[in-house]
């Protein structure tokens, strides 16, 4: 079964791999499953909050607006490679994290989710208002898209050659999409099996004792902001250099929500849970997109139908699909080993 | 008396209420001290105040670790309580029970490691020996109270009288040189409760001195060698455990006035 | 001018209060934001439309909607939010999020999405005169009949709360609802009553609303939920003496802010209060401060 389990992950990521090699690819299928993989950063950032500190953060597409911004301005302004945006916009969004963060954190419960849904609301104000900066709701064309210039490895081998590759088409997206999520997917399984991890998830099960513990509780929500916060702005510098047009009207609450919904169908503190949460949620938003209008429903169906699967699931399945916390943990090595020396104990 | 740690008046007031008025009481290095007293009596807001989790309206509490000078450590916050070693378990279990039995014991090494986030996400060798370490010093902690087997397991798989043992291995894994216990016999049966004692007397044994709040008179008589008596946040009495049975104050505030001349 | 403005301030603080009643006294007795609250202040607008179209006179459309949506905050509440008592919070701030969204793109798809204006004829002609005029401020009718109604509805709603064996039980619930449950309150009926008299008022603000600017449209709810969960976080959550303080305090506050400093930024006046207050004042003007409950 897990042999099963196994072979068929493999499987999947080889076909997910090939995809956009093979002749019959499709351009929105491809736009899809890039689309996808933005909200599995996204989710995989979020779920740092309420999945492993039990923060409920409502705002946190501020952030992924912060980080689209940032990568977009930089770039129509300065010109700048996407690869030095990058570190950039991360920056930025976790100082904007850390800002908002630090008055914020000693509060309880929903106190803390006002604030944080007030801040992405005055984002996007700032964002729509701000015309000087923004151009408002016209929002920003023409962003360039990502180009990887590697002259310098040429002259570094004495080839007098321009080596620049521009991103063009959904494919060099989708490959870098890719590397992307695995990046901070290895990035939160290792936190998660950390010291780090552990406090988070201690302050998550009972703050009183994680504190008795020796963990300090607000910089440990400080921390688990910034890196949140700073996931988020990556998603978003990729959105900026991607779909090439940002506008604040992409940063709206909704999204906010639909980030959420993915982590909690996933399962709270799970980060395969916030994989599956994303493919599943964005796949259906594209099915309602084209199977509603077919049966002579108006568009507008497709939201009413997406609050009320969430209704749905919640109602049914409130704890998510993959409930297991601290995931990674039970497959590191040391975990194993202990496991084995355990089992030899008991039988000796 | 080499006292370890000493309440100096202090007082604890929560709007009107004064849940501790001028207590003082020392606690002697390596030995057992009970506190004792009625429902009410303070005993648990005591041990609050001494673990950073309230900050005494009034008073000093000085903690001397055995090498430096005492200090006043009123106030100072619950983390930095444990980095100075004091340790502490919950009246109501208070265990991260969707984690496993290891991990909440890991969780206690915290004060003594120091792996950041980067150490974390680069897995640097310094960050990997520091998880073997902490993962040898969880596991000691675990045998101590004999839970090792059982590591594996969610914290909420245990027995009640198992989940207690956790927290108190969880308490020793912060490498406390005080053990503040909160009621540690309270819904054990006559076996665990003597396996409690034994473990009690076992955490002497490794250099730690041990408080403990408890309601079972029969066991705090038993293993503690001096008793501080609460009732209504007074301290009422304070002395050896025959002492403290002969004191009239004492019955009174158990049993009600008139007892102690019945 | 200023005298204006606070006279405006004054009446959208009045619908304001009104809509954020209904937050506060919900969250009071089960701790829940029901961001679905908004939306019920929609409905009271479109359905008082339906009613007059159908033909009905203005005072019984308005009661009937009233009553509708009554009814419709007391269904949502047994329908989405009873199943999830036990479960986790986030799972029933889901399920409110998600009523939202249905119940905004329900009224699109039976109403359209184009904002629609209240049927003139239905109101009598001199709502729109001046009632009272002092040099350069002028009262409308409009206005008077809000803050006749408001009034009316507050000051019922004091009395509900206070006096009678209903409210006591809602205010012994907001306190400890497993001690309620044992001196023999029936909580999901108490429940049931709190959300038909916050969706009754909510339904109010939005038929007033609607005929005060004289447009109504889907996504209406949203923003005038948001300010209203504002006031009553200024207010202190869980107050309903708070939340009509609350809601008249960012009622001028957001005119002036409007008027004087940055007209952009009016409906930043909301988010920011909220922000500011429960930063520096958790507990709000009058309220208590939200502890966790271990």
């Amino acid at each position: 079964m897990r042999g099963a389990a196994h072979t068929l992950k493999y499987l999947l990521l080889a076909a997910a791999l090939a995809y956009p090699l093979l002749p019959f690819r499709d351009v929105y299928v491809l736009h899809v499953l890039v689309l996808i993989m933005v909200y599995m950063v996204l989710a995989m950032g979020l779920n740092i909050l309420p999945g492993f500190c039990g923060l409920l953060d409502l705002g946190f597409v501020g952030f992924y607006g912060i980080g689209a911004y940032t990568a977009g301005l930089l770039t129509i302004h300065y010109n700048m490679s996407f690869w030095l945006i990058v570190p950039l916009a991360v920056l930025n969004g976790a100082l904007f994290g850390v800002l908002l963060g630090a008055p914020t954190l000693r509060l309880v419960g929903d106190y803390f989710a006002i604030v944080t849904f007030g801040f992405s609301e005055l984002v996007v104000l700032f964002l729509t208002n701000e015309i000087w900066l923004t151009r408002g709701p016209l929002g920003i064309p023409g962003i360039a898209p990502i180009s990887l210039d590697v002259t310098w490895l040429a002259t570094l081998l004495g080839v007098d050659e321009r080596w620049r590759y521009a991103f063009r088409g959904e494919v060099p997206y989708y490959y870098l999409a890719m590397v992307m999520v695995a990046l901070v997917f290895l990035v939160m399984t290792r936190v998660e099996d950390s010291r780090l991890g552990r406090a988070w998830l201690a302050i998550r099960e009972d703050p009183m004792a994680a504190a008795s513990c020796g963990v300090n509780l607000f910089a440990y929500k400080v921390i688990a902001f910034a890196v949140s916060t700073g996931i988020g702005a990556l998603a978003g510098a990729f959105l900026a250099r991607w779909t090439l047009f940002i506008s604040p009207d992409m940063f709206k609450f909704w999204e906010s929500f639909l980030v959420l919904c993915m982590v909690v169908l996933g399962g709270l503190g799970n980060i395969r849970g916030a994989l599956v949460g994303s493919a599943i949620l964005i796949a259906l938003g594209e099915v309602l997109r084209v199977a509603l209008p077919k049966l002579g429903l108006p568009a507008e169906t497709r939201f009413l139908a997406y609050g009320l699967i969430m209704v749905v699931i919640m109602r049914f399945r409130p704890h998510g699909l993959f409930t297991q916390v601290a995931e990674s943990t039970m497959q590191s090595g040391l975990i194993k080993d202990l496991r084995a020396r355990i089992a030899a104990r008991r039988t000796a | 008396m080499d006292a370890i740690l000493t309440v100096d008046g202090v007082s604890k007031r929560f709007g009107g209420l004064m849940a501790l008025s001028d207590v003082s009481f020392a606690v002697e290095r390596g030995a057992i001290t009970g506190l004792i007293g009625p429902n009410g009596a303070g005993k648990t807001t005591m041990f609050n105040c001494v673990a950073g989790i309230y900050t005494p309206t009034d008073g000093r509490i000085l903690f001397a670790d055995g090498v430096g000078e005492p200090l006043n450590v009123a106030g100072r916050k619950p983390e930095r309580m444990t980095a100075l070693g004091v340790a502490r378990t919950f009246q109501n279990i208070r265990l991260f029970s969707a984690l496993t039995v290891l991990d909440n014991v890991r969780i206690a090494r915290h004060c003594r490691t120091s792996a950041n986030f980067f150490g974390s996400v680069l897995r640097t060798p310094s960050q990997r020996a520091e998880e073997r370490a902490i993962i040898d010093a969880a596991m000691e902690n675990l045998d101590f109270v004999g839970l090792g087997e059982t590591a594996l397991s969610p914290a909420a798989s245990l027995s009640y009288g198992d989940q207690r043992r956790l927290e108190i291995a969880r308490a020793l894994a912060t490498d406390p040189r005080l053990i503040l216990l909160d009621e540690p016999a309270a819904g054990m049966n006559p076996r665990e409760t003597e396996a409690l004692v034994d473990l009690i007397h076992a955490i002497l044994g490794r250099g730690v001195t041990v408080v403990l709040i408890e309601h079972d008179m029969k066991l705090v008589m038993r293993i503690c060698k001096r008793l501080v008596v609460l009732d209504h946040g007074i301290k009422i009495a304070d002395g050896s455990p025959q002492e403290v049975r002969a004191n009239p104050d004492v019955i009174e505030a158990y049993l009600g006035k008139g007892a102690a001349h019945a | 001018m200023l005298e204006q403005q606070l006279v405006n301030g004054f009446t959208l603080g009045l619908i304001y209060a009104l809509i954020a009643v209904g937050y506060t006294m919900v969250y009071g007795v089960i701790e829940l934001i029901n961001f679905a609250h908004g939306e019920i202040y929609m409905l009271g607008a479109f359905l008082t439309l339906s009613f007059i179209s159908m033909g009905l006179p203005l005072p019984l459309a308005v009661l009937l909607a009233m009553l509708a949506a009554a009814a419709i905050g007391v269904l949502l509440d047994i329908i989405a939010y009873r199943p999830l008592r036990e479960a986790p919070r986030l799972a029933a701030l889901i399920t409110a999020i998600g009523m939202s969204i249905f119940l905004q793109n329900l009224a699109m798809i039976i109403w359209g999405s184009r904002p629609l204006p209240f049927p003139k004829q239905a109101l009598p002609a001199f709502f729109s005169e001046p009632a009272l005029t002092f040099s350069d401020v002028t009262i409308s009718w409009m206005q008077v009949i809000i803050y006749a109604v408001a009034l009316l509805l507050m000051v019922g709603l004091n009395l509900i709360i206070t006096r009678t064996r209903v409210g006591t039980a809602m205010r012994a619930l907001a306190q400890n609802q497993t001690a309620a449950a044992l001196m023999g309150i029936n909580v999901n009926r108490v429940i049931s009553f709190t959300f038909a008299l916050g969706s009754a008022m909510g339904a109010m603000a939005g038929i007033m609303v609607s005929m005060y600017y004289n447009t109504m449209y889907p996504t209406m709810g949203y923003l005038a939920g948001v300010k209203a969960f504002a006031a009553a976080v200024l207010g202190g959550i869980g107050s309903v003496p708070g939340a009509m303080l609350g809601g008249v305090v960012l009622g001028i506050a957001e005119t002036l802010g409007a008027g004087y400093v940055s007209s952009p930024y009016r409906d930043g006046v909301a988010y920011a209060v909220m922000i500011l207050v429960i930063i520096f004042r958790p507990s709000g003007l009058l309220g208590r401060a939200v502890t966790e409950k271990a």
